[in-house]
This record gives structure tokens, C-alpha cells and sequence, in this order.
């Protein structure tokens, strides 16, 4: 696999995930961010929005975390699709480009979600082979997202944070490691989230982790009753997530780590905050852990042993 | 119930997302189960399945609710809501860019049941799908501008996302009035059935509009469509408002902003050119 430098590449920072509504003051008061994440689907059909996005992409580092590969697609990564955000890498040179251990096209639609997959031999060969055809197109190693879950597919064998960490190794793709969906996915499982973590901890190659999401989450009553944790990116980020955190950080290092809102979006102070504090804690560990490695081509731990 | 699988192997990755994808967008409730044996989970596989229908669903609701703003303001949240799902379900996005979802919505609610008593709302729909395509185009662009010359090496350039917009109704008036919550106008707008013709077009600030007359919308239509500065003069002299040229543009086009005016030495030998 051929690989293009990023020209900006993304600091072992806390960066913030940048919404259209905060375009405009970003642009007109250049506030202080390490470094801004963006959904490409939003530029994909909006050439106004991008035209704002390129101003942005002037002062700061840029990285792409995209919704709609469908990585877990039977059916293939979508050409067009898959074109589409090939101009956008290189029209906009990001620092870092990603999407998530999920599915959302089948058939000819798309299903606006991050839809779960079994964690079964045979869809870790189809997202080994979708991972490798994106990273072909686009000239780069790419970032895969272990999801938020609110339902377990009987045909899972293999577990979550082992099927990332042999995707990682088979592809050489990097990790996006969402403190926030472990803890929403543990807890919609009745699992100790902590417990969970110190899995993901051991089957993933701290190297292979390239970045780091934080966000809030709702808690809601189903309608049979059940308490659910809705991965929803609408409130700040909740004591036991920052734990989490923290513990991920002091095993993995520092790591690019993203503030992450998108519904009930608050004034773009709010998000600095949660970005301060997450710096902070950065910077703490900073001064004791390894520097950030280079994520492509790590050299990955054993971990699921699985055929290849 | 859907039929049951063999769930000691587990369907293929193709055929469960077949069917999960069928069970989330399906509106009949036994066509949104899938057989329980397939999960494995704390909550039941339909609680699950009841969050991602809710995610998907709601999604699709929003990105329509940004586009048609006036047409959700009018029938109000959970009538559009209802529009909209019903929408989704017909016909879902083929692609994750859900900017460009929505095109056909506007033909899809023409005749919605419950939308009797508004029977301008598709036209609204239409208006504002149109706003919202403009919206999303840079502004400044000249890429695409069709340019006509016209006698005596005069060339008039269009703005490039130049566009005739053509309604039974006052459309842009209805929007200003459902927006502003002005049911006092409302109340004659919707009255005023007729043949509304508009220029719109992407400027710096935002979209632009000029409501233009009969022959006027047949030069710029016939500019659009190619055709060179004779034949869309002609165009606008045959639509029963014949003036010459130098009229329909003082009265009509030059003021609207949409284009400009350049001597051109160069062409004087062909003086009826129009090119892209």
C-alpha cells in the first residue's frame, strides 16, 4: 500500500468535533483548538460548507471521521462512495482519516447508523477486505471506531475488542478508541466497564491506537422497561467516561483525543472546556508515558489467534 | 414472524443485513421483529433493533426538516414527522451524503393523506428544495456561466446557478408568511393561485430571487436551455409580452442583479453566439 504524508498531521492533542452552526465564529475569531474533526459526508453535496472548510482547514489541522464506508458492508465498500471522499482526502489533506467497525449500506441504501455487526470469522474477513480496498483508494491507513452497542448477535465468537485488534493486525489499520462507547456498549450489556476496558487494554497493540473519541451520552427508559445508554453526543462527558479515560491514556499513552457533540449542540465554549480538561489530564500523562508513535505499520501484540 | 434461520451456523453477513435492514425500515410490527434466537444480548434483540429504527428514522426526519423548513413549520413536528417517515420508508437514501436527500419529497407528499386543505404544499415543497440546492452551491463561481451575445458586441453573462423557478403560487410570499407565523397573510396568500415566475440564483450573501414576468422567463428559459440570443428573444417576444430586447432588460433582468453586461470586440462577427 502506497502511502501520502498528511501535511498536517494531528497532535497528541485534545482536539474538538466541528459542527456547521460553529463555522462562523470559528472562522471570524480563529479560537484556540489543536485541532478540528469533520464529518466528510457534510462536504460531500454542500460545495458552500466546503468552501467554509477549506478557510478553517488554513489555521488548523484536519482530520476526517467519516459515517458512510460501511466497513461492514457483505456487499462491499460503495465505489462511489468510496470516490467521493478520495477527492475529499486530497482536496483537504487531513492529518487523519477514519470510520467505524459498523454497517450502514446494503442493497442500494443507506441506513443513517452505525449498525453492529456479529463478530464472526466471516465478517472479519469481509471488513479485512473493505478495510484494505479504503486503504488502497485513498493512499493511507485509515483509523477503524469500535461502535457504541445496544444489541449482542448470538453468531458473535470473537470478542470486540480482539476483533479489532486482528483487524488491525491483518490490515494495518489503526484503532480510534471511543472511551465513551466502551462505557455506553458495557453498560447496555450489564458489564463492568472497567472490567471491559482492561480487556480492550490487553488486546489492543497500544501502538495501533491512533486517536482517541470522548462524548456524553442519554440515559433513557425503553419502553419494556429496560435502562439503555444512547450513544447520542449530546451532553458533556460523564464522570465515570473521564475515568475511563484516564486509565486509557496511562495505558496507552497520550493520544489525538476528540471532544465529540452533535445534538443539542451547546456554544463552542462549552466544547473548549471539555477539551481543556481533557488536556489536562493529557498533559499529565505526557510527562510519564511514551511519545505518540507513528500508528501506520505498528507492530501489533498477539492477540486473537484466530484463522486468517 | 418472519421465517426462522438456522441459527447453529447463523444466516450469512449478506442475509442478516438483508434482513435487519427490511426489519428497521419496515413499518408493519411483525415485519420489525427478527426471530429472538439470533441475539444474544442483556435486553431482547427488539429493544436493540428499536434504537437503531429510532436512530435511522430520526436522521432521515432531520436532514428533510433542514431542507424544508416552512412545509414542517406549517403542518407542525408530528405531522411532518409522519411525512416524512412514510417517506423514508418509500424510498430510502441510495447514499450517505444526506444533503442531497430529499429531491422527490416534494412530489411524494403531493396529495399526502391529511395534507387536503394545502393544496399548495408541494409547490412550497418544490421551492424550497430549490433554495436548499442553491444554498449548498459556492458562491462566486463562474464554472458553467452561459453567456449570450446579443447586437452591437454587448455580452451578457448569467450567473452561473442561475435558475427559473415557475409556481401556481405566490411560493416565496407563503414561505416569508408561514416563517413569520403572519396567518393574516397566510390567510390571502393562499388564495392567490396563479402563474408565479422566479429568478434565483447564488450570490455571496445567501440565495437571491427576483420575481420576473412571462417574457422575461422565456428569455432566461430558452438562455438556459442553450439556445443562442435570437432565439431566446424570440422566445420572450412570443409569450404575449413582446417588447424589444433593450425593454425587457432595463424593465426586468438587468435590475435583478443575476447578470452582467460586456463589450466584446472579439465577437462581432458572430453576434448571436451564446456559449458555457
Amino acid at each position: 500500500m502506497s502511502e501520502s504524508s498528511a501535511v498536517h498531521p494531528i497532535p497528541a492533542q485534545a482536539g474538538i468535533g466541528l459542527r456547521m452552526p460553529h463555522h462562523g465564529q470559528v472562522l471570524a475569531t480563529r479560537p484556540r483548538a489543536a485541532w478540528f474533526e469533520v464529518h466528510p459526508e457534510n462536504f460531500m453535496a454542500n460545495d458552500s460548507a466546503l468552501a467554509e472548510l477549506e478557510r478553517v482547514r488554513e489555521n488548523y489541522p484536519l482530520s476526517l471521521h467519516a459515517v458512510g464506508l460501511s466497513l461492514g458492508s457483505a456487499g462491499g465498500v460503495d465505489r462511489a462512495h468510496l470516490e467521493r471522499l478520495r477527492q475529499l482526502r486530497y482536496r483537504l489533506e487531513p492529518g487523519l482519516v477514519s470510520d467505524h467497525l459498523s454497517w450502514s449500506i446494503h442493497g442500494g441504501q443507506y441506513l443513517p447508523d452505525l449498525l453492529p455487526l456479529p463478530y464472526s470469522e466471516e465478517a472479519l474477513d469481509i471488513v479485512c477486505r473493505n478495510v484494505e480496498r479504503v486503504q488502497q483508494a485513498l493512499g493511507t491507513a485509515i483509523l477503524v471506531e469500535n461502535p457504541s452497542t445496544y444489541l449482542r448477535f448470538a453468531a458473535s465468537v470473537i470478542p470486540e475488542a480482539e476483533f479489532l485488534a486482528a483487524l488491525a493486525r491483518r490490515t494495518d489499520c489503526g484503532v480510534l478508541f471511543d472511551v465513551n462507547n466502551v462505557y455506553v456498549s458495557a453498560c447496555n450489556q450489564r458489564s463492568d466497564a472497567g472490567e471491559v476496558l482492561a480487556n480492550w487494554c490487553s488486546a489492543l497493540d497500544p501502538a495501533s491506537v491512533g486517536e482517541i473519541h470522548l462524548a456524553g451520552h442519554a440515559v433513557v427508559q425503553a419502553a419494556s422497561g429496560e435502562e439503555l445508554r444512547i450513544d447520542d453526543h449530546g451532553d458533556r462527558i460523564c464522570e465515570a467516561v473521564w475515568a475511563l479515560y484516564e486509565q486509557a491514556i496511562q495505558h496507552f499513552g497520550a493520544r489525538p483525543t476528540l471532544i465529540e457533540w452533535d445534538t443539542r449542540l451547546p456554544a463552542f465554549e462549552v466544547l473548549q472546556d471539555e477539551a481543556a480538561h481533557a488536556q489536562s489530564l493529557l498533559d499529565l500523562i505526557a510527562r510519564h508515558a511514551p511519545a505518540y508513535p507513528p500508528m501506520p505499520g505498528h507492530q501489533p501484540q498477539a492477540a486473537y489467534a484466530g484463522a486468517n | 414472524m418472519p421465517a426462522p434461520i438456522n441459527t447453529l451456523k447463523g444466516p450469512s453477513l449478506a442475509m442478516l443485513q438483508s434482513q435487519m435492514a427490511a426489519a428497521l425500515l419496515a413499518a408493519d410490527r411483525e415485519a420489525q421483529e427478527l426471530p429472538e434466537d439470533l441475539f444474544a444480548g442483556a435486553h431482547p434483540g427488539s429493544v436493540g433493533l428499536r434504537v437503531h429504527r429510532n436512530t435511522v428514522l430520526g436522521a432521515l426526519s432531520n436532514a428533510l426538516r433542514s431542507s424544508f423548513r416552512a412545509v414542517e413549520h406549517l403542518v407542525g413536528e408530528a405531522f411532518f414527522d409522519a411525512m416524512a417517515v412514510a417517506y423514508a420508508r418509500a424510498r430510502p437514501p441510495e447514499a450517505p451524503q444526506l444533503d442531497d436527500y430529499g429531491a422527490d419529497f416534494p412530489s411524494f407528499i403531493d396529495g399526502f393523506p391529511g395534507t387536503e386543505a394545502l393544496p399548495f404544499l408541494a409547490e412550497l415543497a418544490h421551492f424550497e428544495w430549490r433554495l436548499d440546492e442553491l444554498g449548498r452551491q459556492r458562491a462566486g463561481r463562474l464554472a458553467g456561466a452561459r453567456s449570450l451575445l446579443i447586437a452591437g458586441g454587448v455580452r451578457l453573462h448569467l450567473e452561473a446557478s442561475l435558475r427559473l423557478h415557475l409556481s401556481n403560487y405566490p411560493v416565496d410570499r407563503l414561505r416569508e408568511a408561514i416563517l413569520a407565523e403572519d396567518t393574516g397573510a397566510l390567510a390571502i396568500l393562499v388564495h392567490q393561485a396563479g402563474s408565479y415566475r422566479y429568478a434565483l440564483w447564488r450570490a455571496e450573501a445567501g440565495v437571491k430571487l427576483a420575481r420576473i414576468g412571462a417574457a422575461a422567463a422565456g428569455f432566461l428559459e430558452a438562455a438556459l436551455l442553450g439556445q443562442d440570443a435570437e432565439q431566446a428573444i424570440n422566445a420572450a417576444s412570443a409569450l404575449g409580452e413582446a417588447e424589444e430586447i433593450a425593454g425587457l432588460l432595463a424593465k426586468e433582468i438587468l435590475p435583478a442583479g443575476f447578470l452582467r453586461i460586456e463589450a466584446v470586440e472579439s465577437d462581432k462577427n458572430n453576434p448571436m453566439k451564446s456559449t458555457t
